[in-house]
């Protein structure tokens, strides 16, 4: 007999094979709902990435207000300049 | 488009219409209806699902691994991933189909982490089948046959494996290969050639036939 027809031979035996039986339902409807929930760490990184919007609100609104504050804003920044000195 | 209820899932008798690629389809399909009612999260009509087709897949998964803590695990993933990639399903095939699909996948990339951690797997003992008359084939323990085979063809490497083990174990063509891997057919056909001249040369390696008392 060649090997390749005792290798088939072998496996018409195998697929007579009885498999065991799992009742997987309980444990797959478990699992889909653990990962269903939203990952935790959005949440913080949610929350973080909201109050860094409500610092740079802040720290803007008080910029317009001290850009408006000043008289002339850009004679301002360029004043000091000449005095500077350079030796 | 009418979808004809195939043999592995029974219609009966419900219609239901649904537009799919832009035409209105009717599906008598009682799968297609817990699809559907899964999708929108109805949990009862997965379990079903699950239940009707939890015994296939895991006929399948057995010839990726012989642990039924393992087995039972993949199964588990199977249908956890095929919840998630419901959304996916078209109803183009039958459902069981579409599953056989993901636990062929799933139980591949079982084997390729598992190949990480090379081991050989010993032959099981052939006492019992070194007894048996050649003519006497019927009497060979399915169970040991098997485990003959299944300890074999962990010898190859993974594609080599999968190849071998969907054509020997579940009697599927090139084409339902290919279809099930994403692979071309003409690669499963190479892969299936080349598997068998390497699996040949393990069985005789191993003098499976004189083993077997296949000689005569």
């Amino acid at each position: 007999m060649d090997t390749l027809e005792g290798l088939a031979k072998l496996a018409r035996r195998a697929r007579g094979e009885q498999t065991p039986v799992f009742d997987v339902a309980e444990m797959v409807r478990l699992r889909i709902r653990s990962e269903s929930r939203p990952s935790v760490t959005l949440i913080p990184l949610g929350l973080f990435g909201g109050l860094s919007a409500a610092a740079a609100s802040i720290i803007l609104f008080l910029a317009v207000q001290f850009w408006q504050y000043m008289n002339s804003p850009i004679m301002e920044l360029v004043a000091p300049l000449p005095e500077i000195r350079l030796w | 488009m009418t979808n004809a209820p195939c043999q592995c899932c029974p219609a009966e008798g419900l219609l239901e219409d649904r537009e799919r690629s832009g035409r209105i389809a009717l599906v008598e399909n009682t799968d297609w209806l817990d699809v559907t009612a899964s999708v929108k999260g109805d949990e009862d009509a997965y379990e079903r699902l699950v239940r009707r087709y939890e015994k296939q897949i895991t006929g399948l998964l057995w010839r990726f691994t012989r642990d039924p803590v393992q087995c039972e695990e993949l199964v588990q993933q199977v249908f956890v991933e095929a919840y998630f990639s419901l959304k996916t399903y078209r109803g183009d095939a039958p459902l069981l189909h579409w599953l056989r699909r993901i636990a062929s996948r799933t139980g591949y990339r079982f084997w390729r982490e598992k190949a990480k951690e090379p081991q050989e797997m010993p032959l099981p003992d052939f006492e019992i089948m070194e007894q048996i008359e050649a003519e006497e084939e019927e009497r060979i323990d399915p169970s040991e046959a098997a485990a003959v085979l299944h300890a074999l063809l962990a010898r190859l490497a993974a594609p080599d494996r999968l190849v071998l083990t969907l054509l020997y174990f579940e009697r599927c063509g090139t084409q339902e290969i290919a279809e099930q891997m994403g692979w071309t057919r003409a690669k499963v056909k190479t892969q299936a050639l080349r598997a068998r001249r390497k699996m040949k040369e393990i069985a005789e390696r191993e003098h499976l036939l004189e083993r077997l008392g296949w000689t005569l």
